[in-house]
């Protein structure tokens, strides 16, 4: 390679505890440049950005921008060194207006807590900034007002106020924009790029990618996988989706089930939600696992919700054993025999203070208990048996739920459901945050759930939901490209969530 | 528990028919400026039902009482918007309050007693200030708890009654004074709340108070020393509290070591309600004024009709209890405007 | 917590005691008297029962600082009930229906219509200061009071012990079989710990967070109770003192035993009522209380708070280690 990269990333290496989040780690930007950085959860690409905004600092490895080297420990460290970052949830102030929030904390050169605000300063260095870089917005108006895109450009020029700005990191910027929202997004991202500004963009939407990028890198298990330029990697037809994939994650999973004459447990038909998933119709049967793909913000969070009562669908019915049900809450699924496992284990799943016993029967009182009082021996035995069954490590009942790993938590929720005996179980996302050995046992106990209940799996990881489920289907934007069926390859599934193709 | 409105993506044509914030339609007019035209109709309907309402010498004492217990909410006013919660406030009063009086009649002479409460002020803004914005303490517990110290300390003062006092010092000459028809005090009152909205509305200390308690997290990230504004906004609030307590024991002539039960419901309510005028349910420094103006007129116009304490005290109640749900409510009709 | 951690916690409880009665017993000898300890358990009751009540709403982490006026509510109407010569039963039952009644309003409104808890309990309980005016006119209450036997409450016996204590021990007793024992309790704490996951495991949290606020309300109302029995009189403010030991005993508890509970909770009332009964003996005046609680109040939570005590364990790191 000749002239060095504008920023260079060389031999990056960062450990947390056993896992290895990133192994021997090159990334090379250039200014004036847009970079895709694509993965599938936890392959690493969140970890560089980290490592680069300053939030984690690196094992090993340099860092070089312009041809000077950083060390980056800290936040501030990365602001000094010009890379401005826009967290995927970026943090406004509601009431005040566009301008306000770019300028918060330097409203005066004299930055303190008794400093003059004059309005009109403010402006006018809105304008100045927006002289820079010409973009149509109107940053008069509160944020609260403001369509989601206009404060994501908000965020952005937050990010950019200072002069020194050169590295601006965008993670998944569009997720919860319209699609001509997303338009006005890249046209930004295009103005800031003639301003030279070398911009990595994180993102799980493949023809994004195409529409935005000038070269992307894919992440695989910690590792750089590929770096292309988007011209050169369509005219030589190489596929995104091979090189996200995980070839040896096949192992993993149990063996498909051959039965296909079970009993329909639970219905959904034309389910919507405005806004959020429309017409989703599928039937989960007793002895097979239905999967459903759907990347964030495609709506299958908000459909996992809607199946277990914590949201109201709009239109559509669910039945359930042959008769329809509507729930008003989470206690009345469970009551008819629904269980989910939540995606978000911490805040929806989980006591994190309580111990493991306190945890599994929490989920069914009834059992645990006699005549209103808890049945203290019976308890600990069921704990004790079930935290063997979903293979707990370490096996300590009194441990509070704290001091276990992702994978054994989660164990816990299973284990939860397996108390709940119930007829139907919703995994989402069951293996974020979960170690390999780990998610093998969970996706046994999916296989061994399914011989008395119906199952289905709604994740982002089409691996998981191709490798673990008998039949399967992709939501894309909402809908349901074709029907649930045992036919589809993983590359249809993958493009069918991705990209909106139908096979 | 998660906010499931929030994650709706709105469609880009709804999304842009959003209200500018340009314009006040009448109902936003009404919630904005009406709570003035109620404490002006307070005090009209009161003059036609007792005259002596507006006399001179009721209108002198409702103004002391208004500016003394104005000046005390000033800092909780701050507090309450930053999103926290001072209950001490009247406390402090009180322990300032009596200092001032044990210091009095134990032969100090006025301008040491009022420096002794004051410094019991700082010392309770201090400590408040240190425990909840310097350790991140439970703000609820621990001014329940610096308050109830105050309160004791104030009590074993006086060993547990209030001490009259036969001269009131400069103190009390100053509370004589008079700048036309007005009151000295009125008018250094509002002064003071002149320069509280000044630096409210046109310094960054107002912008990140407001910023603080919508988004705490965004205000750390900008750079703000969010500690050390809560540490003086504290500190603050002992002081003001103190300052008042003096006043009081001029006024009173006397120190009462019982006197901050009365100011705890009204602080509040002043500060909840009177937040509905101008800024919809946040409180502010000309809304508190206001707010204090009409539950002084409120509770002194009862008494003249002959209203028990009783009555009175259900009509602090309920005020606090339509203060609060009158912002709650106002809140999330803004959140509602957010995700609509 | 495992066993191993709270057999120590009892330990280092024990310590405490045995610490300040030794002290005060140094001082004056009479602290460990008979007669002493009998006040101090009677002492304990009145604020235990009503920390009790507290204790529920601690636990699915509000606050009710309603509690105080609502007692005095409760002693109002049950003092107006028994001048007016009904009996004492049904007395006592209109004093803790306003307990309850006013609970249920604050727990529907903070739960159903999501008030702000700190606020709204301070309205409710101005309203029951306000609604306790209207029986008398402010004027205490006690006609009626030794005929109807009420006094009999503060001076009887029960299994040898007074019975105060033995109401104290008898609530305390339903409280941990509610907390500790039954499945509400579990649902209590759920509620308390992680409200979303609570309400995914299909744990009724609104209705925790009423009861909670309902048992708080009763609690006080029952405190209030035992406090007019021993005062003969009742009174408009017969429930502001129950304020500050109430939220001293549960937060006391709670930092001695790593989170609120009854057990904790009556730990902290002792150690309060001895520090308390101990500087009576030697002669410290009544208004001193307030001032003894909250000190011990702030320095517990500051020296149990996990950063500060994480701070000063690091200053000793040689003890840590051995601990590890």
């Amino acid at each position: 390679m000749g002239a060095e990269s504008f920023l260079a990333m060389r031999g990056i290496d960062k450990r947390f505890g056993d896992v290895r989040a990133l192994n021997d780690v090159d990334f090379e930007l250039e200014a004036g440049e847009i970079h895709a950085l694509l993965g599938v959860n936890g392959a690493g690409k969140s970890t560089l950005i980290k490592i680069l905004s300053g939030v984690y600092s690196k094992d090993a490895g340099s860092i070089r921008i312009d041809g000077e080297e950083f060390a980056l420990g800290s936040p501030r460290a990365a602001i000094e060194a010009g890379i401005a970052v826009v967290q995927q949830h970026p943090e406004l102030v509601g009431d005040l207006t566009g301008a306000e929030n770019i300028f918060l904390g330097q409203e005066h050169r004299r930055s303190g807590l008794f400093s003059p605000v004059n309005g009109q300063d403010i402006r006018r260095r809105a304008a100045a900034l927006l002289e820079r870089f010409p973009i149509d917005v109107d940053l008069d108006r509160a944020v609260d007002d403001m369509p989601a895109v206009d404060r994501e450009i908000v965020a952005i020029l937050h990010a950019l106020r200072l002069e020194n700005a050169r590295i601006l990191i965008l993670d998944e910027p569009t997720s919860t924009l319209t699609e001509r929202e997303k338009e006005s997004l890249f046209e930004m991202m295009q103005t800031l790029k003639a301003q030279g500004l070398a911009i990595i963009y994180i993102t799980h939407h493949l023809d994004e990618v195409f529409e935005i990028a000038d070269r992307f890198t894919v992440f695989r298990g910690g590792r750089r996988v590929a770096t292309h330029g988007v011209a050169e990697a369509q005219r030589e037809g190489i596929s995104i989706p091979n090189l996200m994939l995980d070839s040896v994650a096949g192992d993993i999973f149990p063996p498909r089930s051959d039965r296909v004459d079970g009993e329909v447990v639970f219905e959904a038909r034309d389910l919507s939600r405005q806004g959020e998933f429309e017409d989703v119709s599928f039937s989960a049967r007793k002895g097979e696992i239905l999967g459903i793909f759907g990347l964030v913000g495609s709506g299958v969070d908000e459909l996992s919700k809607a199946l277990f009562g914590v949201l109201r669908p709009d239109s559509g019915e669910l039945h359930l054993n042959g008769r329809r049900v509507r729930f008003r809450s989470p206690a009345q699924a469970l009551k008819a025999g629904i269980f989910l496992v939540p995606g978000d284990r911490r805040t929806e799943g989980l006591s994190m203070d309580e111990n493991v016993i306190f945890n599994t029967t929490v989920a069914n009182l009834g059992r645990a208990s006699l005549g209103g009082f808890m049945r203290f021996g019976r308890n600990r035995r069921d704990s004790g048996a079930l935290a063997e069954r979903v293979d707990l490590q370490p096996r300590k009942l009194d441990r509070p739920l704290r001091g276990y790993s992702g994978g054994n938590q989660q164990k816990v929720v299973i284990a939860k459901g397996l108390y709940r005996e119930a007829d139907v179980y919703i995994f989402v996302e069951p293996t974020v945050g979960v170690d390999i050995g780990a998610r093998a046992k969970i996706y046994t106990l999916m296989r061994e759930l399914s011989d008395r209940a119906a199952v289905i799996v709604i994740s982002s990881d089409c691996d998981e939901v191709f490798g673990v489920a008998d039949r399967t289907v992709a939501l894309y934007k909402g809908a349901p490209i074709g029907a649930p069926s045992r036919e589809i390859t993983r590359d249809h599934l993958l493009h069918a969530g991705i990209m909106g193709e139908a096979v | 528990m998660t906010d499931v409105t929030q994650q709706s993506v709105p469609t880009a044509s709804a999304a842009r028919r959003a209200p500018a914030r340009q314009g006040l339609q009448p109902g936003q007019a009404l919630m904005r400026y009406g709570f003035f035209g109620l404490v002006i109709a307070v005090f009209v309907v009161f003059a036609v039902l007792r005259p002596t309402f507006i006399a001179p010498g009721n209108i002198h004492g409702m103004l002391m009482s208004a500016s003394i217990a104005a000046l005390m909410f000033l800092g909780l006013t701050w507090i309450v918007a930053a999103g926290e919660i001072d209950v001490s406030f009247m406390s402090v009063a009180a322990l300032s309050n009596m200092t001032v009086a044990g210091l009095v009649s134990g032969g100090a002479d006025w301008p040491l007693a009022t420096l002794g409460g004051l410094g019991i002020g700082v010392l309770f803004g201090l400590l408040n200030a240190t425990l909840v914005a310097g350790l991140r303490l439970p703000a609820l517990v621990i001014t329940i708890a610096s308050g109830a110290l105050a309160a004791s300390i104030a009590a074993a003062i006086g060993l547990g009654t209030s001490i009259s006092l036969s001269t009131t010092g400069y103190v009390g000459a100053l509370l004589d004074m008079r700048v036309g028809v007005l009151p000295l005090l009125a008018v250094i009152v509002a002064a003071i709340y002149v320069v509280a909205w000044f630096m409210q509305e046109k310094l960054t200390f107002g912008r990140y108070v407001y910023a603080l308690e919508q988004n705490r997290a965004a205000v750390e990230e900008a750079g703000v020393p969010v500690n050390r504004l809560m540490f003086m906004l504290y500190v603050l609030s002992g002081v003001v509290s103190a300052v008042a307590g003096i006043l009081l024991a001029a006024n009173l002539s006397s120190g009462q070591p019982y006197l901050g039960t009365s100011y705890f419901l009204d602080g509040l309510t002043a500060v909840l309600l009177g937040g509905m005028a101008l800024k919809f349910g946040k409180p502010n420094v000309i809304g508190t004024l206001a707010a204090v103006i009409f539950l002084t007129g409120l509770l002194n116009g009862a008494a003249l009709l002959g209203w028990t304490d009783s009555q009175r005290q259900i009509v602090r109640g309920s005020l606090l209890l339509v203060g609060v749900g009158l912002v709650v409510y106002a809140r999330t009709r803004t959140h509602k405007r957010k995700t609509a | 917590m495992t066993t191993n951690t709270l057999f120590i916690r009892i330990l280092a409880f024990g310590a405490i005691v045995a610490i300040i009665a030794g002290l005060f017993w140094s001082q004056n000898p009479a602290f460990l008297s008979t007669g002493n300890i009998r006040a101090l358990m009677r002492h304990m009751s009145v604020n235990g029962v009503a920390a009790l009540g507290l204790t529920f709403v601690i636990v699915v982490r509000h606050f009710d600082l309603s509690f105080p006026g609502v007692a005095s509510f409760g002693a109002m109407t049950m003092g107006w009930l028994i001048a007016g010569g009904q009996p004492l039963w049904m007395a006592i039952s209109g004093g803790l229906a306003v307990g309850l009644l006013f609970g249920i309003f604050n727990g529907i409104a903070v739960a159903r219509f999501k008030l702000p808890d700190i606020v709204t309990t301070i309205a409710t309980g101005g309203l029951a200061i306000g609604f306790s005016y209207f029986y008398s006119n402010g004027t205490s209450i006690s006609r009626n009071f030794f005929m109807s036997g009420l006094l009999d409450i503060n001076d009887g016996r029960f299994l040898g012990l007074d019975r105060p204590f033995a109401i104290l021990l008898g609530a305390a007793l339903i409280g941990i079989l509610i907390l500790n024992a039954s499945r509400f309790g579990r649902a209590f704490y759920a509620t308390g710990e992680n409200e979303t996951a609570a309400w995914y495991s299909g744990v009724p949290v609104n209705a925790m967070v009423v009861a909670a606020f309902a048992l708080c309300g009763l609690c006080a109302c029952l405190s209030v109770v035992l406090l007019v029995a021993s005062s003969g009189a009742a009174n408009v403010s017969a429930g502001t003192q129950l304020l500050m030991p109430a939220f001293a005993a549960v937060y006391l508890g709670a930092a001695l035993f790593g989170r609120p509970s009854v057990l904790a909770t009556l730990a902290g009332t002792m150690l309060m009522s001895l520090m308390l009964n101990g500087f009576t003996l030697l002669a410290i005046p009544y208004y001193y209380s307030d001032a003894i609680v909250s000190t011990v109040l702030i320095l517990a939570i500051t020296c149990f708070d996990p950063r500060i005590s994480g701070a000063l364990r690091r200053l000793i790191p040689a003890r840590k280690e051995k601990l590890a």
